[in-house]
C-alpha cells in the first residue's frame, strides 16, 4: 500500500510540475497559488449563487429532494465525462510508463496509483459542484448530523464507479492497440470515437431539454422527477444514496449507505481483476507499438521539392498537431466543432420555445439587422468561440524539450514566432467564416457589413495569436510527461479566455457609448482600435524577441 | 573556426557552471571536449550554439559573434544536441526536407545529399516512417543527417556516439576525419576516452566549469603519469 501511495504522489507531481524546477528556481510560487485560489473562489461563488436560487425555488414548492438527486447525478455524470477525457492520457499516453515498467512494482500497484490520480482530479471538481451544494441543502433544510455524515460518504462514493467503468472501457478499447500496426492512426481513431460519443450525447440531451421546457415549472419538476426515477434504475448507488440523504430514519440511512458501499467494493474488485488482465497488454502495445510502418521504401521524387521556409515551417506545425491526438482535440478541432455544436444547441433551443426558424426570419424581416448593435453581438459571439483555440498559447510549450531547436537554427526568432502563430490565425478565420455564415443565414446582412466584420474579427484573431504566444514565451511549460499537461492541465489556458472576456467587455462598452452610430463607421472605429492594439503588441514581440526566448533552455 | 573568449555562465547565482573558459578550435581540427558528468560540457555547447546566453565573454564562429550577429553565426555550424528525440511526429524525409529548407540547401543538391548521408547510415529505407518509430540510435543518426545536410563548416556535436552501433560510430568518425581534412572544424563532447585518443587532434578537459587541460592526447599522457591507463589518467586530472 505504501508503494501505491508513493506512486500516486509521483504521478500527481509529474503531471503538475513545470519548468520551474528545471530552471533551478524553487518557486513554491505564491502567484500560482493565488491564481488557483481566485479561480476556485470564483467558481465556488458562482455555484453557491446558482445553487441557492434553484434550491430556494424548489423549497418553495416543497420539491427540494429533487435537488439531492440532481446533484448526485451531476457527480456521476461528471465522473463519466471527466474520465473520458483524462483516462486515455493518464493511463496510456504518459511518458513515465516507459520508466515504470522495468521497476519491481506489482501490476496492481501501478493500476491503483493511476486510478487514484484520476479519482483525485475528480474529487477536486466534485468538492465544488457536489459538496458545496449538498452542504447548502443541509443548511437550508435544517438537516441533522446524520445527513452531513451520509453526505460526505456520498460525495466520496459516487464518483468511484463511473471512473472505474470508463477506465475499464478505455482499457478494453486500448487492449486492441497492440493488434494494430499503425498506432498513430489508432490513437486518432480512438480519440475521434470518444469525440463522436460526446457530440451524440450533447445533441441528444439538447433534444431532451426541448421536451422539458415546453411545460410549466411544476410540470418540469414532475418531469425532472420522472427522469431521475427513470435513470435511477440504471445507477443503483445514486438511488440508494438519494434515499439515505432524504430519509428521516437513521436505520434506513445506514442500510442504504452499506448497500452503496457493497456495490462499490464489488465494482472495485471486478475492476482490479479485469484491469490486471488487460491494462498492460494495451500499455505495452501502445508504448512500443510499431509506429507508422510504411512499407514503401522508395522515396517519392515529389518529396525532394524545394519549398519556401514559411510553408514548410507552418506545415511542420500543422503536422505536429494533426498527428497528435491530444493536440488535435485541443488545438484544431475546437475551431470547427464549437460553432457547430452551438448551432445545434441553439437550433434545438429555438424549436423548443415554440419559436421556429420561420418566426425568427420573420422577426428579422421586420426589425433592422444591419446595426452596430447586431454587429457587436456577432463579434462577441466570435470571441466566445475563438477563446477555445489553444494553438498560440501552446505554440512553444507543445515542442517540449525540443523547443531549443528554435534557438540554434539560423532563422530569426521573430519570424519563427510568426510561423508558429499562423495556424492559430487560420483556425480563427475558419471559426469566423462559420460564424458569419450562420449570421448571414439568420440575419441577411449586406455584403459590406460581412466583409467589414470579417476583417475586424480577423484582426482580433491576429491580436489574440500574438498576445498568446507572448504569454507562452513568458510562462512556457517545456518538460511535460504527456501532451495532456500542455493542452489541458496548463494554467496558461485561462489567458485566451481572459482576453476574450476583455474583448467582449470592450464591445459592450462600445455598444453602450455609440448606440446609434452607423454600422460601417462603428465597426470601422473598432477596426482601427484593434489595428493599433495589434501593431503595438507585434512591436513588442519584435523588439523583445531575444529576451522572450530566455526561458527556452 | 570556433573562438571561445573568457566565457562564464551560472544558472544559479554564485555557482558557476562554466568559469572563464578560453578555447580556440582551429580550422582542420577535430577537438574533443572531455569531462565528468555535470562538468559543463553541454552548457558550453549551449552557449556556442546560442541556446543559452553567456554571462561574460564572447564566442565567435568563423569570426561571427553568436552574441552580436546570431543569424550569421548560426549559418556557420551544424549542431547535434545530446537528446535526439526531436520532431517525433514527422517522417524522416519530412524532417530532412524541413532542415533543408531551414538551411537553404539548393534544390539540385538535396536528393544527392540525403541519399548519400542516409544510405551511409543505413536509414534510407526508414525515411518514409515517422521518427517516433525509430530506435534511439536511428534517431541519433537522422539528427546527424539533418545537421550535416547543409555541409556546414563547423560541426558541433554533443555526445554524438551514444547509442550508435560500432559500424555507425566508425562511419561517423570517418566522416569527421574527412571533414577536418578538408580544412573544416569538428567540436564534440564525449565520455569515451578511446574515441578521444584515436580521433582527436586535440582535447580539452573541463571539470566543475573550469578548463583543466588543453592539448594533444600525447601531451596529456606526458604531463600526467607516463604509463597510466586512460581511466587512471582521467580520474587523476579531474579529481584534483
Ligand atoms: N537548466 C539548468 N538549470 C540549472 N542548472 C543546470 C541546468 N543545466 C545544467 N545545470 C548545471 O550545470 C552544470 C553543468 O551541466 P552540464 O549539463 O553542462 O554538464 P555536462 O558536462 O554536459 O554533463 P554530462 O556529461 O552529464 O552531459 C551542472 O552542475 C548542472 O547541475
Ligand atoms: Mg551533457
Amino acid at each position: 500500500m505504501d508503494k501505491v501511495i508513493k506512486l500516486t504522489k509521483i504521478f500527481l507531481k509529474n503531471s503538475f510540475s513545470n519548468m520551474d524546477a528545471r530552471m533551478g528556481i524553487s518557486t513554491k510560487s505564491k502567484s500560482k497559488i493565488i491564481v488557483y485560489g481566485l479561480l476556485f473562489l470564483y467558481f465556488a461563488g458562482l455555484i453557491i449563487f446558482l445553487g441557492y436560487n434553484l434550491l430556494d425555488g424548489l423549497i418553495a414548492i416543497h420539491q427540494e429532494t429533487i435537488f439531492v438527486g440532481m446533484i448526485l447525478f451531476m457527480i456521476f455524470g461528471l465522473g463519466i465525462i471527466q474520465t473520458i477525457f483524462s483516462s486515455i492520457n493518464i493511463l496510456y499516453f504518459t511518458k513515465d510508463s516507459e520508466y515504470l515498467l522495468p521497476l519491481p512494482l506489482k501490476p496492481y500497484q501501478i493500476i491503483l496509483a493511476r486510478t487514484n490520480v484520476m479519482l483525485i482530479a475528480e474529487y477536486v471538481i466534485i468538492f465544488l459542484i457536489g459538496f458545496i451544494p449538498l452542504v447548502m441543502y443541509g443548511i437550508l433544510t435544517g438537516a441533522g448530523i446524520v445527513y452531513y455524515l451520509t453526505m460526505i460518504l456520498a460525495v466520496i462514493l459516487v464518483p468511484i464507479l463511473p471512473v472505474l467503468l470508463i477506465s475499464m472501457l478505455v482499457m478494453f478499447i486500448m487492449s486492441f492497440a497492440k493488434l494494430t500496426k499503425n498506432r498513430n492512426r489508432f490513437q486518432l481513431f480512438a480519440t475521434l470515437l470518444v469525440l463522436a460519443i460526446i457530440i451524440a450525447l450533447s445533441i441528444s440531451t439538447s433534444g431532451m431539454k426541448q421536451d422539458l421546457t415546453n411545460e410549466e415549472m411544476a410540470q418540469m419538476v414532475v418531469q425532472a422527477n420522472g427522469m431521475i426515477e427513470l435513470v435511477k434504475g440504471y445507477v443503483p448507488t445514486v438511488d440508494y444514496l438519494m434515499e439515505a440523504l432524504t430519509t428521516n430514519s437513521l436505520f434506513t440511512a445506514i442500510v442504504e449507505v452499506l448497500k452503496t458501499l457493497g456495490i462499490t467494493i464489488v465494482g472495485f474488485i471486478l475492476y482490479m481483476l479485469i484491469a490486471q488482465k488487460i491494462y498492460f497488454k494495451g500499455l505495452v502495445g501502445n508504448l512500443f507499438g510499431g509506429g507508422a510502418s510504411n512499407t514503401n521504401k522508395e522515396i517519392n521524387q515529389k518529396e525532394y521539392r524545394n519549398s519556401k521556409l514559411y510553408k514548410s515551417y507552418v506545415g511542420k506545425e500543422f503536422k505536429n498537431m494533426a498527428r497528435n491526438p491530444v493536440f488535435l482535440m485541443q488545438c484544431l478541432i475546437p475551431a470547427v466543432l464549437i460553432p457547430i455544436i452551438m448551432v445545434v444547441v441553439v437550433y434545438a433551443g429555438l424549436n423548443s420555445d415554440g419559436m421556429g426558424l420561420e418566426q425568427i426570419t420573420q422577426m428579422v424581416q421586420q426589425t433592422p439587422t444591419n446595426t452596430f448593435f447586431i454587429a457587436c453581438i456577432i463579434l462577441g459571439v466570435i470571441q466566445f468561440f475563438t477563446m477555445f483555440i489553444y494553438i498560440s498559447i501552446t505554440a512553444i510549450s507543445r515542442d517540449g524539450e525540443n523547443a531549443v531547436f528554435m534557438k540554434y537554427i539560423p532563422v530569426s526568432l521573430y519570424k519563427q514566432y510568426l510561423y508558429k502563430i499562423i495556424p492559430n490565425i487560420i483556425m480563427n478565420i475558419v471559426t469566423i467564416i462559420i460564424t458569419l455564415g450562420m449570421a448571414e443565414y439568420l440575419l441577411n446582412l449586406p455584403v459590406i457589413t460581412l466583409i467589414e466584420l470579417f476583417i475586424v474579427a480577423t484582426i482580433m484573431g491576429i491580436l489574440q495569436s500574438i498576445a498568446m504566444i507572448i504569454v507562452d514565451l513568458k510562462r512556457p511549460k517545456l518538460n511535460w510527461d504527456s501532451e495532456y499537461a500542455v493542452a489541458k492541465q496548463n494554467l496558461n489556458l485561462v489567458f485566451p479566455v481572459l482576453l476574450s472576456i476583455v474583448n467582449i467587455v470592450i464591445l459592450v462598452g462600445f455598444v453602450y457609448l455609440l448606440k446609434d452610430i452607423n454600422v460601417y463607421v462603428g465597426v470601422g472605429i473598432l477596426g482601427i482600435l484593434y489595428i493599433v492594439a495589434t501593431v503595438i503588441t507585434n512591436k513588442y514581440l519584435y523588439n523583445k524577441q531575444y529576451e522572450l526566448a530566455d526561458k527556452i533552455i | 573556426m570556433i573562438e571561445i573568449k573568457n566565457v562564464s555562465k551560472s544558472y544559479v547565482k554564485g555557482k558557476k557552471s562554466v568559469d572563464d573558459l578560453n578555447l580556440e578550435i582551429k580550422n582542420g581540427e577535430i577537438f574533443g571536449f572531455l569531462g565528468p558528468n555535470g562538468a559543463g560540457k553541454t552548457t558550453t555547447i549551449r552557449m556556442i550554439t546560442g541556446i543559452l546566453n553567456m554571462d561574460e565573454g564572447d564566442i565567435l564562429i568563423d569570426g561571427k559573434s553568436i552574441k552580436k550577429e546570431p543569424l550569421a553565426a548560426k549559418k556557420n555550424f551544424g549542431f547535434v544536441p545530446d537528446s535526439p528525440d526531436m520532431f517525433l511526429k514527422l517522417k524522416g524525409i519530412e524532417y530532412l526536407m524541413f532542415m533543408a529548407d531551414v538551411y537553404d540547401v539548393p534544390q539540385n543538391k538535396r536528393k544527392e545529399k540525403i541519399e548519400e548521408l542516409t544510405k551511409k547510415f543505413e536509414i534510407y529505407n526508414q525515411l518514409n516512417n515517422q521518427i517516433q518509430s525509430y530506435s534511439h540510435g536511428m534517431r541519433q543518426k537522422i539528427v546527424i543527417c539533418g545537421a550535416l545536410l547543409s555541409e556546414p563548416k563547423n560541426w558541433i556535436l554533443d555526445e554524438p556516439m551514444t547509442g550508435l552501433d560500432p559500424k555507425s560510430s566508425y562511419d561517423l568518425k570517418e566522416m569527421m576525419r574527412e571533414h577536418a581534412k578538408s580544412g573544416k572544424t569538428v567540436f564534440f563532447s564525449t565520455h569515451i576516452l578511446e574515441v578521444a585518443e584515436k580521433l582527436c587532434d586535440r582535447v580539452g578537459i573541463i571539470n566543475k566549469g573550469k578548463l583543466v587541460f588543453v592539448g594533444t592526447f600525447e601531451e596529456m599522457k606526458q604531463k600526467f603519469k607516463e604509463n597510466a591507463s586512460l581511466e587512471d589518467l582521467f580520474l587523476e586530472i579531474t579529481e584534483k
